[in-house]
C-alpha cells in the first residue's frame, strides 16, 4: 500500500482540507507549532536545570550538563536536576502519545490510559514492588506488568463488546477501583514511611528520579514511541473504517490489538517514570487536534512535544512556583485538567434529546 | 419473574420477600456478633447481651461487636437507600453516592481538617465529613444544573471528575504531613470497626430525615422513570422531586461517610440486588434497599474479619474489591440492553 494514496482519503471528511492549499497550510502551521513547542521545551528545561536551592546561571547550567564548569554545579545539575527534567520530558511525551493513539483507535477523545485503568494498574505494580522491598531498578518492569494486568482485565470484561467506548470507560473505572482498593490496602498496612512513598506513586510525582530509572524506562519509552510513529500508517488505514481497512489488506482486529498493546506499554512505562500523572494523556491530544487539525505524523510529533512541555511545566510549578512544598505533580495536572475534561465530556456527553427545558 | 395472576398476590410476594430480607439481616447481624478474630459461641453472645455473662468474651461482644454491628446496619441502610434514590433521580443505573463525588468531598474535608486543625479522633471528623460531602454534592449539583433542572449525564460526569481532583488534593495533603498521613489513611479506608456509637448518635437526625425524604419521594421516582415529559404530564413536579431526592442522597451519604469513612459500592450494589427480586417500583425498592444495604455491608465486614485473621481488612476495602467486578458486570448488562 502506498502512503500517498491514503493521505487525501484520511482528511477527506474535513471539507476545508480537501482543498490542496489548505492541506499545505495546515502542514505549515503544524511545523511552525512544532518549532515553537521545541524552542519552549528547551527553554523550559534550561530554566528547570538552572533554578533550585542553588541558583545556577543558565549558560553555566547548560555547560554543567555536559560536564564542564565547577564541580558542585556539575553535581547538582547532572545528579539531581537533569534526571528529573528528562524524566518529565520523556514521561510527558510518552503519556501524550499513548493518549493520542488510544483516542484515535477508539475514535473518542475520552479514551485515555487514566480513564481505562492502565496507569492505575501501573501504579499498582509499582506499589506492589515497593511492598516486596525489591530493588527500585525493577520499577519499570513492575509498572509494565501492572499496566498489562489492567489491560488484560479490561479485555476480559470488555472484549465481546468489540471495545465500545462507553463500556470500556466504565469497565476501566471498575478495574481502576479494584486496583485502587489493592493499593489502599497496602497503604493502610504499610508502615508510615512506605505508605507515604506508595501514596506519592499513586498521585504521580517526579521526586527523586535517578539515572538508572531514566535509562531503563526512558529508553523503552523512546523505542515504543518510535514504533508508534512507524505504525502511524496502519492507524491511518484503520481510520478509514474496518471494511476499507480489510479491503486494503489490513486485518482490522489484529492491527487494533497490536496498536492497543503499544499504547498500553507506552502508558505503563511513562507511569513507571512519573506515576499515573492525571489528565496529560487525555488533554494533550485534544489540544493538539484543536491547534493542528486532523492527525498526521507531524501532529503526533507535536503531541509528544506538548506532553513533554506540559509535564515539565507542571513539575516546575510544583517545585518552584507554588508556595507548598512537596506537592505531587499529579495534583497540579489534575487541577488543570479537570475543568478541561469536564467541558469536553459535557460537550460530548450531551444526550441527543432532553425534554422539559 | 414468575407470572403474577393478580396484583394482590404480587403485593403479598413483595411483603414476604421483605420479611425474608429482614430475616437475612438478622442472620447477618448474628454472624457479625459471633464471628471475628475470635469466634464466640452464640450462647455466650446471647448471655452477654442479656447481661448475665461476664468476662473477656462478653466485653468483646458488648463493647466492640455490638457498636460495630449497629453502625454497620445504620451505615448500610443509609447507603442502600441513598443508592436507590440516586439511581432513580438520575435515571442512571450506575449512579451512587461514590459516583456523585460525595465520598471524595468528605475525604478531602476530613483530611484538610486533620492537616490544618490537628484533629486526631474519628469523633471529631463527623461534621467535617458532613460539610465536605454536602459541599461536593452542591458543587456537582451546580455543574449539573441546566435551566432549573438536573441533567443526569452531567451529574455523573461532574461527580467523577470532581472525585478525581479531590482525591489528588487529598493525597497531596497527606504527602505534605506525616501526621496527617498516619491519621487519615485508616479513616479513608472506610471501616465500621473501632468507631464509637457517639459518632452515630451525632448524625442520626441527618439519617432519619434522609430516610424519611427517600420514602417520601419514592412514589414520584416511579413517574420520573417514565421520562421527564411524561412525569410532568402526570402532574409530578419533576424539578422539585429531583432537588428533594438529591437532598435525601446527600443527607444519607454524608451521614454514613461521617460515621464509617468512605465505603464504596454498597449504594451501587443494593438496588441492583433488590430490583430482580422486588421489581422496579420505588415504593418497594427503597425499603428493600434499606434492608439489602446492611446485609451487604455486614457480610463484607464479616468477610474482612475472617480472611485476614487475626488481623482484619477494613470493610471499605472489601467492598471496593467485591464492587469492582460487580460494576464491570453491570456495565456489560447495561450495554447488552
Amino acid at each position: 500500500m502506498s502512503p500517498d494514496t491514503l493521505t487525501p482519503a484520511r482528511t477527506a471528511p474535513d471539507a476545508a482540507a480537501a482543498k490542496p492549499g489548505a492541506l499545505a497550510r495546515a502542514r505549515r502551521r503544524t511545523l511552525l507549532l512544532i518549532a515553537a513547542a521545541a524552542v519552549l521545551l528547551v527553554l523550559m528545561a534550561g530554566v528547570a536545570l538552572s533554578t533550585g536551592q542553588v541558583s545556577i546561571a543558565l549558560p553555566d547550567a547548560l555547560r554543567a550538563l555536559f560536564g564542564f564548569g565547577s564541580a558542585s554545579d556539575v553535581l547538582v545539575v547532572r545528579e539531581f536536576r537533569a534526571p528529573r527534567v528528562l524524566s518529565a520530558v520523556v514521561a510527558g511525551a510518552g503519556l501524550a502519545v499513548a493518549g493520542s493513539l488510544l483516542q484515535r483507535l477508539f475514535r473518542n477523545p475520552l479514551a485515555s490510559p487514566d480513564v481505562i485503568g492502565v496507569t492505575g494498574g501501573a501504579s499498582f505494580g509499582a506499589v506492589l514492588l515497593l511492598a516486596t522491598g525489591a530493588s527500585q531498578a525493577l520499577t519499570p518492569l513492575a509498572a509494565l506488568g501492572g499496566g498489562l494486568l489492567a489491560a488484560a482485565l479490561l479485555g476480559a470484561f470488555a472484549w465481546r463488546s468489540r471495545m465500545a467506548v462507553t463500556r470500556l470507560v466504565l469497565v476501566g473505572l471498575a478495574v481502576q477501583a479494584g486496583l485502587a482498593a489493592a493499593v489502599n490496602l497496602m497503604i493502610v498496612r504499610f508502615p508510615a514511611e512506605l505508605a507515604g512513598q506508595a501514596l506519592q506513586w499513586t498521585t504521580g510525582s517526579l521526586y527523586g528520579r535517578t539515572w538508572p530509572e531514566l535509562w531503563g524506562a526512558g529508553g523503552a519509552i523512546a523505542a515504543v514511541t518510535a514504533a508508534v510513529f512507524l505504525a502511524d500508517r496502519r492507524v491511518a488505514v484503520l481510520d478509514l473504517g474496518d471494511d476499507s481497512a480489510g479491503g486494503l489488506g489490513v486485518d482490522p482486529h489484529r492491527t487494533r490489538l497490536g496498536l492497543l498493546l503499544l499504547a498500553v506499554v507506552l502508558a505503563s512505562l511513562a507511569a513507571a517514570l512519573a506515576g499515573p500523572v492525571g489528565f496529560v494523556a487525555l488533554a494533550v491530544p485534544h489540544l493538539v487536534r484543536l491547534l493542528a487539525g486532523p492527525p498526521t505524523p507531524l501532529a503526533l510529533a507535536l503531541t509528544a512535544l506538548t506532553g513533554a512541555l506540559l509535564l515539565t511545566g507542571a513539575d516546575h510549578l510544583v517545585l518552584h512556583v507554588l508556595p507548598v512544598h512537596g506537592l505531587p505533580v499529579g495534583a497540579v495536572t489534575a487541577t488543570l485538567g479537570a475543568p478541561w475534561l469536564l467541558a469536553l465530556m459535557i460537550r460530548q456527553g450531551r444526550p441527543p434529546q432532553r425534554s422539559s427545558r | 419473574m414468575s407470572a403474577t395472576p393478580a396484583p394482590r398476590s404480587a403485593a403479598a410476594r413483595q411483603v414476604s420477600l421483605l420479611a425474608a430480607g429482614l430475616g437475612a439481616l438478622a442472620l447477618c447481624a448474628a454472624l457479625s456478633l459471633v464471628l471475628g478474630s475470635r469466634s464466640i459461641p452464640l450462647a455466650t453472645v446471647v448471655d452477654a447481651l442479656s447481661g448475665t455473662a461476664h468476662g473477656a468474651d462478653a466485653d468483646v461482644v458488648v463493647g466492640l461487636r455490638v457498636p460495630r454491628t449497629v453502625i454497620g446496619i445504620a451505615v448500610g441502610a443509609a447507603l442502600g437507600a441513598a443508592g436507590a434514590v440516586a439511581q432513580g433521580v438520575t435515571r442512571n443505573p450506575l449512579a451512587s453516592p461514590t459516583t456523585l463525588g460525595i465520598n471524595a468531598g468528605a475525604g478531602f474535608a476530613v483530611v484538610t481538617a486533620i492537616f490544618a486543625l490537628g484533629l486526631s479522633h474519628p469523633l471529631q471528623y463527623v461534621w467535617f465529613a458532613v460539610a465536605g460531602a454536602t459541599g461536593a454534592a452542591l458543587l456537582v449539583y451546580g455543574m449539573a444544573r441546566r435551566s432549573g433542572d438536573l441533567d443526569p449525564v452531567r451529574l455523573a460526569l461532574g461527580g467523577t471528575v470532581l472525585s478525581a481532583v479531590l482525591a489528588s488534593w487529598t493525597s497531596a495533603l497527606m504527602l505534605a504531613s506525616r501526621r496527617t498521613l498516619d491519621e487519615a489513611r485508616f479513616w479513608l479506608a472506610g471501616s465500621v470497626g473501632g468507631r464509637s456509637l457517639d459518632g452515630l448518635y451525632q448524625v442520626l437526625p441527618l439519617l432519619a430525615v434522609g430516610v424519611l425524604l427517600a420514602l417520601l419521594v419514592a412514589p414520584a421516582l416511579n413517574a420520573l422513570a417514565l421520562g421527564d415529559e411524561t412525569a410532568q404530564a402526570l402532574g409530578v413536579p419533576v424539578a422539585r422531586i429531583r432537588v428533594l431526592g438529591g437532598l435525601a442522597v446527600v443527607l444519607l451519604a454524608a451521614g454514613s461517610v461521617a460515621v464509617a469513612g468512605p465505603v464504596a459500592f454498597i449504594g451501587l450494589a443494593a438496588p441492583h440486588l433488590v430490583r430482580p427480586l422486588l421489581g422496579n417500583d420505588h415504593r418497594v425498592l427503597v425499603p428493600g434497599c434499606l434492608i439489602a444495604g446492611p446485609v451487604l455491608l455486614l457480610l463484607a465486614d464479616v468477610l474482612g474479619r475472617l480472611v485476614a485473621r487475626p488481623s482484619e481488612i477494613e470493610v471499605g476495602i472489601v467492598t471496593a474489591f467485591l464492587g469492582a467486578p460487580l460494576l464491570a458486570v453491570l456495565t456489560r448488562k447495561a450495554a447488552a440492553r
